[in-house]
């Protein structure tokens, strides 16, 4: 299975641009999707969601053209939206027989099926009560689960891990992995970690282009061997930035440690070269652009 | 300028104008606004200025009320609140400012409608020279005073009766029935000057003394509103408007007063955004208690393997159940008594009351449930849902407009089987028909509009000029009308209209988000 996704232009008006001649393949696996606010990410899921149609460019499902057949996909789609809600009239059984609907899940194994995705995101105690009384990380949760209401080939997460506790957030990511075989996982985060932690392959995308696909190991690669530490007075630290790129500070009593990365190969003295972290990759790449 | 930046504030303004244009009808027209029989005002300064304003006042009293009654609301809905409810701002404080701007939006609207009175003036004039006076003054001394009055109660409403807008309404209403009665009352003394707070009655007694004293003649009583069927003989007068008291004029201050006084009493109850203190008191009064987080009894995880294979369904019943759940559920339940009450009354009452004023108050009562029924998803941000589902247009729409109008059928149900057993298949064919059209109506306004205050407001109109027999709006066709298939053809017309235009705006907005 593959999703093909070809210059892909999504124009929202004169002066505001969602995506910019995008191209990707997505393949089985998890593809985690990182990007500063506004870098077109959630318009990404949501024209591959069907909800948003492309002012330009295709998009293929195994050879299928989904922007002028979008029930090609809706049938095996699983999609969490960032900003999704409930009705909060009805009980989570209540909501996923209608997500179900939605989805054309039906039949008798219908109530098993929901008993279990309930169980799986821990709302079984719950489950008769309005959702409109459920906490933050509750309703998240069940947000999760109706998107595995019908055994999904492709899932778009879009922030999912917001309001969840690390619990939650360390089970949500075993789930990820377990569904990870048999499907196309799309996931965009802020929390560069649970991409880390998640992710087969990562997307970097900035301004609605994209910067760098590839393997997590591929993009790390960027910035090895340029990625250093060193402790420092806040008047060197202003120094250095003027300099490098700094990428993380923290206080030790009147000194600073600083995790930076070394412009044009030459650190300060002083410093400690460090491995470098998808989020360093990250950071280089955004800030390189910016 | 939050609540005047949306679509469904354009389409207010646009019937506004509309409606300012029939405030000043030309002498040959079917309806009167203010109507003494047999006699008809020149159309002099005096006369479009004064008349324009008092419709502006009465008319926009009425449903400027539903128009701006949810200011709390939106900022409880976008969490807002809870930053409000953090600053210095004192309860009084945020109240009047709520009221304030209730009152500008308000302003705004007759700004409008006193801008077309004087183009009015000139397109129906009678060659009477043009006085400005005549339409400020007017508009100063009534519009402004009862709107004010109408923004404070809007306040004091969301204070005292919260998110309930139904009981906002029926009160609302109630309240605006005997501050009518009073203005139309034939006595005019001091006290029943300073109880109007519209302040027209002034006026019409004014009229009715000048016709009077013109004609020598004792009329009784003039109707303000629209008024159809007026045409027949008349006689002319000239009338050129009112000589203020100093007993107007204060009466005008103390609604102003009075307004800002039943505000500040309100912001002594004023939850201040507090909902979990609600909440607990519920608890307390309640049997059931929830724990906001749940204890975590499991610590098994999904295995995809292990599911139950999924089995395809693609029928829209399951949607009709829950969309009918769902209107069902909404609002409080005991209101189901009041509807149980009218429901029986509708079996037992003469037909023609039964048909002409209980069934139409019926289905307003649900005006709420009616509104909710395609914006529901957008307002509960369900719509990622429902719009990348399998044929989300062939499914979830008909789905959402079947359950409504399954349930207004069963609400017109006793009328519509005492229809049955005398064989009046007209009256049944345009009950259901009207039955249709308000489902469609709530359809087709809240997807344009993605809103419900409009069709609230619309359907609230609606009702009121179908209890005052309009003929022209009956869309359940219990009045008398000259041919029955000419009003349930404009309906079947109508409906067709309305649901070709849901569908095709609802088949961009799928794709649109």
């Amino acid at each position: 299975m593959s999703l093909v996704i070809k210059n892909l232009t999504k124009q929202y008006n004169k002066h505001k641009t969602g995506l910019s001649d995008y191209s990707i393949t997505i393949d089985k696996g998890i593809l985690g999707l990182l990007g500063p606010n506004g870098a077109g990410k959630s318009t990404l899921m949501k024209i591959i969601a069907t909800i948003s149609k492309p002012t330009a460019g295709s998009l293929f499902l195994d050879g299928e053209d989904i922007v002028n057949n979008p029930d090609k996909i809706r049938k095996i789609l699983g999609y969490l939206p960032q900003d999704f809600g409930v009705y909060p009239n009805l009980n989570a059984y209540e909501f996923l027989e209608y997500i179900a609907a939605l989805k054309g899940v039906g039949g008798s194994s219908l109530r098993k099926r929901i008993d279990m995705l309930l169980d799986g995101v821990n709302l079984t105690a719950d489950a008769n009560r309005p959702i409109g009384t459920y906490s933050g990380g509750m309703k998240q949760r069940i947000g999760i689960a109706q998107a595995l209401l019908n055994d999904p080939k492709v899932l778009i997460f879009d922030e999912p891990t917001v309001g969840l506790d690390p619990e939650e957030r360390v089970r949500f990511r075993q789930l990820i992995s377990d569904l990870a075989n048999d499907c196309i996982i799309i996931l965009s985060s802020h929390i560069v970690s649970d991409i880390e932690a998640i992710a087969d392959e990562v997307a970097i995308m900035q301004n609605g282009t994209l910067l760098e696909k590839g393997m997590q190991p591929d993009i790390i690669k960027l910035v090895e061997g340029k990625v250093f530490e060193t402790i420092l007075s806040s008047n060197d630290l202003a120094v250095l930035k003027t300099k490098h790129l700094v990428i993380d500070t923290s206080r030790q009593k009147e000194l600073t440690r600083v995790r930076y990365i070394a412009k044009g190969n030459s650190p300060e003295p002083s410093s400690v070269a460090v491995n470098a972290t998808l989020e360093d990759a990250y950071l280089f790449l955004t800030q390189n652009k910016a | 300028m939050q609540r005047t930046r949306s679509y469904s504030f354009l389409i207010t303004l646009a019937i506004t104008i509309y409606g300012a244009y029939s405030f000043v009808p030309p002498p040959t027209a079917s309806y009167t606004t203010l109507n003494i029989v047999g006699y008809k005002g020149i159309y002099n300064s005096a006369w479009v200025g004064y008349v324009s304003a008092m419709m502006t006042t009465i008319m926009l009293s009425l449903y400027g009320f539903f128009l701006v009654n949810s200011g709390i609301k939106k900022d409880i809905d976008t969490e807002v609140g809870l930053i409000i409810a953090t600053t210095p701002i004192t309860n009084f404080g945020y109240l009047l400012s709520k009221m304030l701007s209730n009152f500008l939006v308000l302003l705004t609207i007759a700004g409008i409608t006193f801008t077309v009175s004087i183009a009015m003036f000139f397109l129906r004039s009678s060659g009477s020279p043009f006085v400005i006076a005549d339409f400020i003054i007017p508009y100063l001394l009534f519009a402004l005073p009862a709107l004010f009055f109408i923004s404070a109660l809007a306040v004091v409403a969301e204070v005292f009766l919260g998110k309930r807008n139904i009981l906002q309404y029926i009160t609302f209403v109630f309240l605006f029935g005997i501050i009518m009665a009073n203005v139309t009352a034939a006595r005019n003394n001091t006290i029943a000057i300073f109880i109007d707070p519209f302040g027209v009655r002034t006026m019409t007694h004014s009229i009715m003394d000048k016709v009077n004293s013109r004609y020598h003649t004792d009329v009784k009583e003039v109707n303000l509103g629209f008024t159809f069927n007026a045409k027949h003989a008349f006689k002319t007068f000239e009338w050129n408007g009112i000589k203020w008291t100093g007993i107007f004029l204060l009466s005008r201050l103390t609604w102003i007063f009075f307004a800002l006084g039943v505000v500040y009493f309100s912001s002594f109850f004023f939850h201040r955004f507090d909902s979990r203190q609600r909440v607990s008191r519920k608890k307390k009064s309640g049997a059931v208690v929830f724990n906001t987080e749940t204890v975590k009894v499991s610590s098994t995880s999904i295995n995809p393997a292990l599911l139950p294979a999924v089995t395809a369904d693609y029928s829209i019943f399951p949607f009709i159940k829950t969309e009918l759940l769902l209107l069902i559920r909404k609002g409080p339940k005991w209101f189901w008594l009041i509807n149980g009450g009218l429901w029986i009354s509708m079996l037992i009452a003469p037909l023609d009351i039964a048909h002409a004023y209980l069934l139409p108050v019926l289905l307003f009562l649900q005006v709420t449930r009616w509104s909710d029924l395609a914006t529901k998803e957008k307002t509960n941000r369900l719509h990622y849902f429902t719009y990348s589902s399998y044929k989300p247009l062939q499914r979830m729409l008909p789905a959402q407009l079947l359950a409504g109008v399954i349930m207004s059928l069963a609400l017109t149900l006793p009328v519509l089987l005492r229809y049955l057993i005398i064989s009046d298949f007209y009256s049944i064919i345009n009950i259901v028909n009207g039955a249709v059209f308000i489902v469609l109506l709530a359809v087709c306004i809240g997807i344009i509009s993605g809103g419900k205050k409009l069709y609230e407001i619309l359907f609230f109109m609606l009702t009121y000029a179908v209890i005052e027999k309009v003929p022209p709006l009956d869309y359940l066709g219990g009045m008398q009308h000259d041919s029955h298939s000419g009003i349930i053809t404009i309906v079947l017309m109508l409906n067709i209209f309305l649901g070709a235009v849901s569908f095709g705006v609802r088949s961009y907005q799928v794709r649109h988000l």
